[in-house]
């Protein structure tokens, strides 16, 4: 190996932290969160008052609880409770779902992103 | 009438390795994957072997057409992966040209093979980002996708250093 290999080698290796800090650092944070629910028009809220949501569903009223710049399904009438389970959530782009009841939370950014993606 | 192609002696060389690449192409292509994107790109250790022996024109031929034609064997031809193999080989062998114009001796094999294994996986990455995945959440699979080129990258070359050493004692009497 002459000594542009090594070096070569050696500055792939110092980028590799670099890139994971980059991109497994902290993703944005998040100052609202969207609430989508069955046949209603999106709903956004800002994260930067506590409150709790009752959303109507098919099976019935799911809460969603707004603190301190988190958000999170605290109950729903859902057979799984994995909304419930995903716990808080705190950065852009985080989500949570409740399939049954058709509604689904996530945290949006500063930075708008895209409406939509087809393929 | 009739018309006879000619081909030159760097054509038949060209057919040579690039079948040679195209084998190994299609035999990784078999092998199961941790992530999408992640395989060892051992056909690399062909192109790098034609850029040191034969030039840069020789090893971006056998990479592109590695490409075409192994997407086309395996049917992936024209789909999304395909897509991404040639952004990658597109970008290996524009990063190739600009270290080939470094003086002779500077890189070895290790050195080509890591810049190509870099340029390939970052091309192929931000053409799965803009054309066809663009979620924030594909971002961290991007250090992920680069160590495992770094450390294929290195292989590759380590190989191609070992078999341009087994050429050149082959070579000499």
């Amino acid at each position: 190996m002459t000594r542009a290999d090594w070096l070569v080698l050696l500055l792939a290796i110092a980028l590799l932290p670099v890139l994971y800090t980059k991109y497994w650092g902290a993703g944005g944070p998040a100052d609202r969160a969207r609430i989508a629910a069955n046949g209603q028009a999106p709903l956004e809220i800002p994260l930067s008052r506590n409150q709790q949501l009752h959303i109507h569903g098919p099976l019935g009223d799911s809460v969603l609880e707004v603190k301190d710049g988190r958000a999170r399904f605290l109950s729903s009438p859902c057979p799984g409770q994995q909304c419930v389970h995903s716990g808080w959530l705190a950065r852009a782009g985080d989500l949570a779902a409740c399939l049954p009841n058709g509604i689904t939370l996530s945290l949006q950014g500063a930075r708008p992103r895209f409406d939509s993606i087809n393929f | 009438m009739s018309e006879t192609v000619h081909s030159t002696r760097d054509d038949h060389r060209i057919a040579w390795l690039t079948a040679l690449a195209i084998s190994i192409h299609i035999a990784e292509s078999a092998l199961p994957s941790p992530l999408p994107g992640v395989k060892p790109g051992l056909a690399n250790v062909v192109t790098v072997i034609a850029l040191i022996h034969y030039g840069w024109s020789t090893a971006a031929w056998v990479a592109l057409l590695r490409v075409l034609v192994g997407s086309i064997v395996i049917g992936t031809f024209l789909s999304p992966t395909f897509a991404l193999s040639l952004a990658g080989a597109v970008a290996s062998v524009a990063v190739l040209r600009l270290a080939s114009w470094a003086p002779v001796g500077l890189f070895g094999p290790v050195g080509y093979s890591l810049l190509a294994a870099l340029a390939h996986m970052a091309a192929q990455f931000w053409t799965a980002y803009w054309l066809f995945i663009p979620h924030e959440a594909l971002l961290h699979l991007f250090p992920l996708l680069m160590s495992a080129a770094v450390i294929f990258g290195t292989v590759s070359g380590v190989i191609a250093l070992l078999t341009l050493k087994g050429l050149r004692a082959g070579a000499s009497p």
